[in-house]
């Protein structure tokens, strides 16, 4: 059992080893017959749903700005809420005094003190990003100090301390959250909280999921599930069709539904069809373009030629860019109900904003946000092969749908007059991730509430290199999972007797635009002319989303080596290097190419 | 034959699966996959696995999907919904999760070969003539032309982009720059004959 997930962290020994060694001294004891009865389904509901929910896994939604944590109380979906009486905390971290605190039980004074420099935040944004990607970029104009080399390595990241820049990473300072939300939880529940169901931004990358589960590992938690975050929603969805199938004694008939996700830092999409509490997600689309985007546009705007302004991270200029923040946040919300907004706001050091601005202005300055959030809705009605007059329901959730212009364009894509009103567009996934929570640790419901069921889909495609520097997709986008699917490939020499397999996950054609998520080597091909090998590439996502690559050589008569089977992702950091160092050192010499069917 | 092993047209080899060429060293039994429930998870129940599995390797996609061979679209959809309940590796029992992941991409498999009336129609076909290729019509590279038409969209944008295309080359027809060598050599020569 240590041997897969040590050799998946290799740097994370020590404390996953700790956490693995905690598992063990509460799985033995009391735990393993409890497995047992869960495991022999049929046994008296009662009994299992009571010795099962001490296993119970608990919700989170890691919003960029916002946190929410939830459990199924053997009722219904509970939110938890903090000593303040809040259900959705704020996602930060203060690095102010000797043991950092986060935005669970931290008690500010002032909004601007988290903008002072002394608190990390939009971590979800930064995490498992290197210091060549746009959204890093743009994530420099954030009250912390995030410095970029641009070669492709991980960004220096630094709260202020004592006017000093005390460094983090993303995973720190998300697992420096995640205990405050299980310490909070634990305190609730009476128990200890070990697994947990977390939701995703639909275009994390599979480098990007790792980073989730180092910071999750961090902090103790045990991740039963990493679900997108439009499936969490999409479940509540089913779960509330089929108490209203239950309510009405209606046939069961399908309802397809488009759930639009917009929170502060990505946009997710996608469309399902449930029936009888199963549902099936159609398609996935999304990108991290969020609330940060339109903020910092906005902040742009009011106050024009402010680019080098903030580059040095003086301490003036990040009280003035804290300020500036929070009085365009505020206009932002305004402009959700007002046609118009005047902001009016004293930035210090002779820096003073007087403006009015309109709805229209605002649509405007953000209009490639809004574009873009058009296309990601159309692209995912056309994957999906739903047409619009087969949508039952249009869902929108997350900050930003609050937003007239999100609204409006949603709305308009799909033809719709109304959206649907049963959900709550702040509490819609951490509810999802409650009951996927729930339904994934086995607990039943007699009611039936819980008889649900989420078939998932492979929100990014994952593929080899071949035919030259070509993306070859073994498992298409928006394909359902578990799944397995294999492609033959040939190799390119004579008597080329080696074949390097180059995993890649994106939509791009060539692989420069995608992620590299691993490689390896088969060797032992037998020496023959080029285009006569078959070299047979399968991969294989099962239900907890695990991806596996197996290959080799398919010759029958003569003799193989074994199949090679790689758990991915395999690489690390530095995925763009590695890349670099491979054509340095192997050109193409190693290349494979598709196989085209012969009928 | 398992459920992975696959039958390629006009030939008897088994190509997948690895464990069919060298039943001792199956990486798919001896490795589990990580399911995140930790215990049980290592009891590979390969006997019943086997078993069954052979079974279904032997059935058609209809009697694989429970349904005759004339069923109706909201049929087969249906059939899938229902087998998907029983076994999506989400509702099966802890040390059976192996067992339930292939049995569900089989049912997987059976659905959108039969849900989708092109694919569907080659494998009826297929059928008629006797040769059981249950996922035949999968495994070939699916980015080939005729593959990547399936609904009506992606075939009437390709109709366009090849309408469109057609326009361009007419309309570019006497700049010369986008021509073919050949109908460049032969407006050259008829150039030339022009002048003499």
């Amino acid at each position: 059992m240590q041997q897969p997930l040590i050799s998946h962290f290799p740097c994370d020994v020590p404390a996953l080893s700790l956490i693995l060694y905690q598992d063990f001294l509460s799985d033995t004891g009391m735990d393993e017959p409890q497995y047992t009865v869960a495991s022999d389904s049929e046994t008296t509901g009662e009994e299992k749903s009571s010795s099962a929910f001490a296993e119970i896994a608990i919700g989170i939604d890691i919003g960029t700005s916002q946190c929410s944590i939830a459990v199924w109380n053997g009722s219904q979906v509970e939110l938890l809420k903090n000593t303040r009486n809040q259900k959705l905390m704020r996602s930060y971290v203060t690095f102010k005094d000797e043991v950092p605190s986060g935005g669970v039980s931290n008690q500010i004074s002032h909004e601007c003190e988290i903008f002072s420099g002394v608190a990390i935040f939009n971590m979800k944004r930064l995490i498992g990003r290197v210091d060549t990607d746009p959204v890093v970029h743009a994530s420099k104009k954030l009250p912390f100090l995030v410095q970029t080399l641009d070669i492709g390595v991980r960004p220096f990241i630094a709260a202020l301390v004592n006017n000093a820049w005390r460094s983090t990473t993303p995973e720190e300072v998300l697992a420096i959250f995640l205990v405050e939300l299980r310490v909070m939880a634990e305190l609730q529940l009476k128990k200890p909280i070990r697994n947990v169901v977390l939701t995703i931004p639909v275009s994390f990358s599979r480098f990007q999921l790792t980073r989730i589960e180092r910071a999750c590992a961090m902090a103790g938690l045990h991740i039963l599930r990493l679900i997108p975050e439009p499936t969490a929603v999409a479940l509540l969805y089913a779960q509330q069709q089929q108490q209203t199938v239950h309510e009405n004694m209606g046939s069961g008939s399908e309802k397809n539904a488009l759930i639009f996700n917009m929170g502060a830092g990505y946009c997710d999409v996608a469309v399902t069809a449930t029936a009888g509490g199963v549902s099936q997600i159609k398609a996935l689309a999304g990108a991290a373009i969020g609330g940060e985007d339109i903020l910092q546009n906005m902040m742009q705007y009011l106050l024009p030629n402010s680019e080098g302004l903030f580059l040095n991270h003086r301490i003036n200029e990040i009280k003035l860019l804290g300020l500036l923040r929070v009085a365009t946040e505020d206009a932002i919300h305004r402009l959700s109900s007002q046609s118009s907004v005047q902001v009016d706001v004293d930035l210090g050091n002779g820096f003073k904003i007087y403006k009015v601005v309109t709805r229209e202005e605002f649509e405007q300055v953000n209009l490639e946000v809004f574009e873009k959030c058009e296309s990601l809705v159309t692209q995912c009605l056309r994957d999906s092969k739903v047409d619009i007059e087969d949508l039952t329901d249009v869902i929108l959730v997350g900050g930003c749908s609050y937003i007239p212009k999100i609204r409006n364009l949603v709305m308009a894509v799909c033809k719709r007059e109304e959206l649907y009103k049963e959900i709550n567009p702040l509490e819609a996934a951490v509810c999802g991730a409650a009951l996927e929570g729930a339904v994934a640790s086995g607990i039943t419901d007699p009611f039936g509430s819980l008889d649900l069921l989420t078939i998932q889909a492979t929100p990014i495609g994952i593929g080899i290199r071949a035919d030259g520097n070509s993306f070859v997709p073994i498992i298409p986008r928006n394909t359902t999972i578990p799944s397995r699917k294999e492609l033959l490939f040939t190799t390119t020499h004579d008597n080329q007797t080696q074949a390097l397999i180059l995993v890649y996950e994106g939509e791009g054609t060539k692989v420069e635009e995608n992620h590299l998520l691993g490689y390896f080597k088969i060797v032992g091909i037998p020496a023959a002319p080029k285009g006569i090998p078959e070299i047979n590439v399968c991969m294989d996502i099962d239900a907890s989303n695990v991806l596996r690559v197996f290959a080799g050589v398919v010759m029958p008569g003569t003799d193989q080596p074994p199949f090679m089977e790689v758990r991915m992702p395999t690489i690390d950091d530095g995925h763009g290097w590695c890349v670099e160092a491979l054509n340095r050192t192997y050109g193409s010499t190693l290349d494979l190419v598709t196989v085209q069917k012969k009928m | 034959m398992r459920c992975y092993g696959l039958m390629i047209p006009g030939s008897e080899t088994i190509r997948f699966y690895p464990s069919q060429l060298k039943p001792d060293s199956n990486p798919f039994l001896r490795f589990k996959p990580v399911t995140r429930i930790p215990i049980g998870s290592f009891k590979t129940k390969a006997a019943t696995n086997e078993k069954i599995t052979t079974e279904w390797g032997q059935m058609t996609l209809y009697e694989l999907l429970g349904i005759p061979e004339s069923g109706t679209f909201p049929e087969i959809k249906q059939a899938y919904k229902q087998l998907a309940r029983k076994y999506h590796p989400d509702v099966s029992p802890p040390d059976r999760v192996e067992e339930y992941t292939r049995r569900f991409i089989r049912v997987q498999e059976a659905y959108e070969t039969l849900s989708d009336p092109r694919m569907r129609e080659i494998y009826d076909r297929d059928m008629a003539r006797g040769l059981h290729l249950a996922f035949s019509a999968r495994r070939r590279y699916p980015y080939q032309k005729d593959e990547g038409m399936e609904g009506r969209t992606e075939w009437k944008n390709c109709w366009q982009a090849q309408v469109s295309e057609l326009k361009r080359r007419s309309m570019n027809k006497d700049a010369g720059g986008s021509a073919s060598w050949a109908a460049r050599m032969r407006r050259r020569r008829e150039g030339l004959s022009d002048e003499l």
